[in-house]
C-alpha cells in the first residue's frame, strides 16, 4: 500500500550569505573627536559589508564601491548603520555563531557617523583599500546544467509583496548528485529572497492546473510517496554567494523531479518581467552523510486576536537521538516580532540557537552554524515566537486588525523553526537515526493535536515504515475516529490489518474505502490481496481486474490477477495476465515462475 | 595617425567637461533643454505640485504609480512638476528615467536646490504644495506607506499630499502643514 505523507515545508534552501571576498579590516578612529575620512576608515567598512550587494548588477539599488557613491549617500548611510537595517541581519549576536555574519560592530557604526558629522572628508586616496574583486555572471563557474524558467512573473508596477513559484522541470535521464545550487533569481534588485523545494513526485504539477506556468503562494506544500528524508536548504537572499555542500552531502536528483523555486518580490514603481534560472553543479559522489529537515512548529496555536501585541506561541521537541545543528531556519510572517530557538541539554543547561529581536520577512534567511552545535540525546529544541497583530505593527496586512490564524496567504501566519541536523549513529544496529527523530516528530504532532487527521495518519505510516505494526493499526484507527468514511485511512488501516494477518477487518475496512472511492487502485489491489488470503480467489480476481483496468502499467496487479485466474481454473486467460506482467517488468519473479507452473498444468 | 586620432579625441573630450563644469546661474531650475524655468509663477491661478525624486533612490521609484495616479486625477485643477535635486543627473539620463517609469508629467532639473529650500523638503520623494497664491500650504510626505526606511505598511492609510492639494483647491484648513516623510536625503546631493 501506499503511505502518504505531506509536509507543508515554510520554503528553504541551502545557500548562504558570504560576502564575497574580504578587504582588510577597518581601522577604527581611538575617539570620536579623531579625524574619521572615507579612504582609510569607511571604505574598509563599506568594501567588506556592502559593496558585494552595492555594485552594478547587484541588489543595491546604488553602488557604493567609491567616495563619490559613498558621499551621495552619506547621512542613509549613517541612518540606516545606526538603525541596524543595513547591512541586513536580523540575529542577536550570541554564543552561536553563523558563518557570513553581515552585522557591523558599534564601533563601526560609530565611524560611520563621525565621518558624516565632519563633513564626509574624502582624505587621502593612497589609505584606500583594495577593492574586492566581483564575479560577474555564474559565481561557481560554468554551471553542468543550466535551467531557466519557462514563462517569466510579470510582476506589476504598484501593489504589495508579490510571492510566485516556478516549476523548473530537471532535464536528467538517470539519478545525478549535485554538490550545489545556483540561484538566480532573475532580477537581484527585486527579489527578497528565494527558496527552492526538490519535488520528487511532481506533487506541484498534480495540485496545480498549468504548473509549469508558474503559480501564486507563500509557503508551498510537497506530497510525497515514501519518507524521504535528503535535506538540504537551497536559498538566496541578495548577498548571497552559492552553498557548495560540505563532502560526503550531496544532494540527491532522480529523474522526473521538479525544482520548485518560490520568490518574494517588491514592486518597483514600474512594470516587471522576472525569469530566474538556476545553474546545477555535479559529482560524481553519492551522498555518504545525510542531514535531515527537523521541523518544530506549532501552527495550530496560531489564533492571534486583533490588536494583541504579544502573542506567544512555542513548541518543544525532545531529541530521541544524538545530532549536529548544522543551519536553522526560523520562519513566519508580517506579525512575528521575537523570534527564540534554544536547546535544554539533559544536564539542564540551555543555549540559545538564535534570536531575533526585531523579526522582519524582508530579510528572513537560512543561517548556517560556524561550527555544528553537537545536541545530545534527550535534548529539548524549544521555539518561541512573538507575534504583533497591533494597529502599531506597521507591517500588520490588516488595517484595522483582523483575526489571524495559521494559512500559507502573506495575511494568515506561520510559526515554524527548521533545523537542519546531521543525527549521530550510535549503534549500527539501531536502524537511520532519521526514522528515530522522523517518529519523534511524528509522535509529538500527535501529543500536541490530538483532533488533526493528518498527524494521526502520518504518525502511523511512519510507525508501520519502522515495524511497529500495532502501534500503527491504534493510530490509524485514532485517525479514522476522526474521519470514519475516509478512503485513504481505510485503505492505509486494510494494508495494515492485512500485513498483521486480521484479514476479516481488513477486508471491511477496505470495502469502506472502495465505497467512498470507487476507483482506488490501491484499495481494489489491497482488497484482492485480502479475498486471496481468505481463499475467495474468484471474488479476489474480480478486484485485482479492477486494479489493472485504473492501472494498466503496474506489474503487481497484473501478477496477482494471473495468480487469483490460476487459483479458479482459467489458466488461459491467467497466461496472458503473467505474459502481460513480464512484459511490464521483465525482472518480475513471481509472475515468472507462476508462468511456468500455469505453462505445465496446461499441458 | 594613430596620434593624431589620439589628439581629435582628446580635444572632445575636454570640450564635454568643460560643457559639464559651466556654472548654474544661482537661483534658478532649468527644464531638460537647459532653459530656465520657474515653476511657481510658469502658469497662474492654479495651485503648484513639486514632486522631488531622485533616479537611484528606490523608495522614490516605488512610488511612481502613486505620483502618477494624483496627476492624473488633480492635472487638470493643478500644475504638476517632477523636480531632480541630484547636480550629478543629467538631463539624458533625467529622460530615461521619465520614460522608463512612464511619467507624463513636466521635469526639471534643481542643481542649485533653490526649489529644495523654497519647498522646505529634506528628502526624496516629498512634495511640496504652493496655492494659488503661490503660498506654501503643505511639505512633506506623499502618504504614510513608509514608516521607516526599513519599514513599510501593505498599504498608506492616510494620504496627506491628497489632503494638502485639496487644501490648496478649497481652501480647506490643513490638519498640519508638514508631514515627516521618509526615503533618501537631500543634503546628501549638495
Amino acid at each position: 500500500m501506499i503511505s502518504r505523507r505531506t509536509a507543508v515545508i515554510g520554503f528553504m534552501a541551502g545557500v548562504l550569505l558570504a560576502s564575497r571576498s574580504r578587504a582588510a579590516q577597518p581601522q577604527l578612529p581611538a575617539s570620536s573627536v579623531q579625524r574619521v575620512t572615507f579612504s582609510a576608515d569607511i571604505a574598509p567598512i563599506l568594501f567588506r559589508n556592502c559593496a558585494s550587494c552595492h555594485h552594478a548588477g547587484e541588489a543595491g539599488p546604488f553602488p557604493l564601491v567609491s567616495y563619490g557613491d559613498a558621499k551621495k549617500h552619506a547621512r542613509q548611510i549613517a541612518e540606516v548603520t545606526r538603525l541596524r537595517i543595513m547591512p541586513p541581519w536580523l540575529p542577536e549576536p550570541g554564543e552561536a555563531k553563523f558563518t557570513d555574519e553581515q552585522r557591523l560592530s558599534t564601533e563601526q557604526i560609530a565611524s560611520i557617523g563621525n565621518w558624516v558629522e565632519q563633513g564626509a572628508l574624502e582624505g587621502n586616496p593612497a589609505d584606500l583599500p583594495t577593492l574586492p574583486k566581483f564575479v560577474a555572471g555564474w559565481q561557481l563557474g560554468t554551471p553542468d546544467l543550466i535551467i531557466s524558467a519557462k514563462k517569466p512573473f510579470r510582476l506589476p508596477a504598484s501593489g504589495g509583496d508579490r510571492y510566485w513559484n516556478f516549476v523548473l522541470p530537471v532535464p536528467i535521464d538517470q539519478t545525478r548528485w549535485l554538490k550545489a545550487i545556483e540561484i538566480r533569481p532573475g532580477n537581484k534588485r527585486l527579489v527578497h529572497h528565494a527558496n527552492i523545494l526538490v519535488d520528487r513526485a511532481q506533487s506541484a504539477r498534480h495540485r496545480h492546473k498549468d504548473a509549469l506556468a508558474g503559480f501564486g503562494g507563500m509557503d508551498l506544500g510537497i506530497e510525497s510517496e515514501f519518507f524521504d528524508p535528503d535535506s538540504h536548504f537551497l536559498f538566496w537572499k541578495p548577498g548571497t554567494v552559492p552553498y557548495v555542500e560540505p563532502e560526503g552531502m550531496s544532494l540527491r536528483l532522480d529523474k522526473g523531479a521538479d525544482l520548485i523555486l518560490n520568490i518574494h518580490v517588491q514592486p518597483s514603481g514600474k512594470p516587471e518581467l522576472i525569469t530566474p534560472s538556476v545553474g546545477l553543479y555535479f559529482t560524481n559522489k553519492p551522498a555518504t552523510l545525510h542531514p535531515m529537515l527537523l521541523q518544530i512548529e506549532n501552527d495550530a496555536k496560531l489564533d492571534i486576536p486583533p490588536g494583541e501585541e504579544n502573542f506567544i506561541v512555542t513548541d518543544s521537541l525532545t531529541l530521541p537521538v544524538d545530532v549536529d545543528v548544522l543551519a536553522i531556519y526560523p520562519h513566519c510572517h508580517y506579525l512575528g516580532k521575537n523570534i527564540q530557538g534554544s536547546a535544554t541539554l539533559p544536564d539542564g543547561s540551555t543555549r540559545s540557537l538564535i534570536h531575533i529581536p526585531r523579526w522582519d520577512l524582508n530579510w528572513q534567511a537560512v543561517y548556517r552554524y560556524q561550527e555544528p552545535i553537537f545536541l545530545p540525546k534527550g535534548t529539548t529544541v524549544t521555539m518561541r515566537y512573538t507575534y504583533d497583530n497591533s494597529a502599531g505593527n506597521v507591517a500588520n496586512p490588516n488595517h484595522p486588525p483582523q483575526r489571524v490564524t495559521a494559512g500559507n496567504r502573506a495575511r494568515d501566519e506561520m510559526a515554524h523553526l527548521w533545523l537542519q541536523v546531521l543525527p549521530r549513529s550510535v549503534n549500527m544496529g539501531d536502524g537511520d537515526p532519521r526514522m528515530a527523530l522522523q517518529e519523534a516528530v511524528a509522535k509529538h504532532k500527535v501529543e500536541k493535536d490530538p483532533l488533526d487527521f493528518e498527524s494521526h495518519y502520518n504518525f502511523a505510516a511512519m510507525l508501520q515504515s519502522r515495524g511497529k505494526l500495532e502501534a500503527a493499526l491504534a493510530q490509524y484507527e485514532a485517525a479514522l475516529a476522526i474521519r470514519p468514511g475516509d478512503a485513504v485511512a481505510n485503505n492505509a488501516l486494510g494494508g495494515a490489518l492485512l500485513a498483521a494477518n486480521r484479514v476479516d477487518r481488513a477486508v471491511n475496512h477496505l470495502k469502506a474505502a472502495l465505497q467512498n472511492r470507487p476507483d482506488y487502485f490501491d484499495a481494489h489491489y489491497n482488497l484482492g490481496s485480502a479475498l486471496a488470503a481468505e481463499g475467495d480467489f474468484a471474488a479476489a480476481a474480480e478486484q485485482f481486474r479492477s486494479a489493472v483496468r485504473l492501472n494498466p502499467e503496474d506489474a503487481d496487479a497484473e501478477a496477482n490477477l494471473g495468480s487469483a485466474l490460476a487459483q479458479i481454473g482459467q489458466l488461459t486467460e491467467a497466461i496472458a495476465h503473467f505474459e502481460k506482467a513480464l512484459k511490464l517488468n521483465p525482472e518480475h519473479e513471481l509472475a515468472r515462475e507462476n508462468l511456468k507452473q500455469v505453462r505445465n498444468m496446461a499441458h | 595617425m594613430r596620434r593624431d586620432g589620439f589628439w581629435f579625441f582628446f580635444v572632445l573630450f575636454e570640450g564635454l567637461v568643460l560643457l559639464l563644469s559651466m556654472p548654474y546661474s544661482q537661483g534658478q531650475a532649468f527644464d531638460l533643454s537647459g532653459k530656465p524655468i520657474n515653476p511657481l509663477t510658469y502658469s497662474s491661478g492654479k495651485p503648484v505640485i513639486l514632486l522631488f525624486v531622485r533616479t537611484d533612490c528606490p523608495i522614490s521609484n516605488r512610488y511612481a504609480p502613486k505620483i502618477k495616479q494624483l496627476s492624473e486625477t488633480y492635472g487638470a485643477k493643478a500644475t504638476f512638476w517632477m523636480i531632480y535635486p541630484d547636480k550629478d543627473e543629467s538631463a539624458a539620463s533625467i529622460g530615461n528615467h521619465l520614460q522608463e517609469y512612464a511619467y507624463k508629467i513636466p521635469a526639471l532639473r534643481d542643481p542649485t536646490h533653490v526649489l529644495v529650500k523654497r519647498s522646505q523638503v529634506q528628502v526624496t520623494p516629498e512634495a511640496a504644495v504652493f496655492n494659488a497664491k503661490g503660498e506654501l500650504i503643505y511639505h512633506g510626505r506623499i502618504d504614510n506607506w513608509y514608516d521607516s526606511i526599513g519599514r513599510s505598511r501593505p498599504v498608506a492609510t492616510s494620504h496627506e499630499l491628497a489632503d494638502g492639494i485639496e487644501a490648496a483647491l478649497h481652501g480647506t484648513p490643513l490638519a498640519s502643514k508638514t508631514a515627516s516623510p521618509v526615503g533618501c536625503y537631500i543634503s546628501d546631493l549638495q
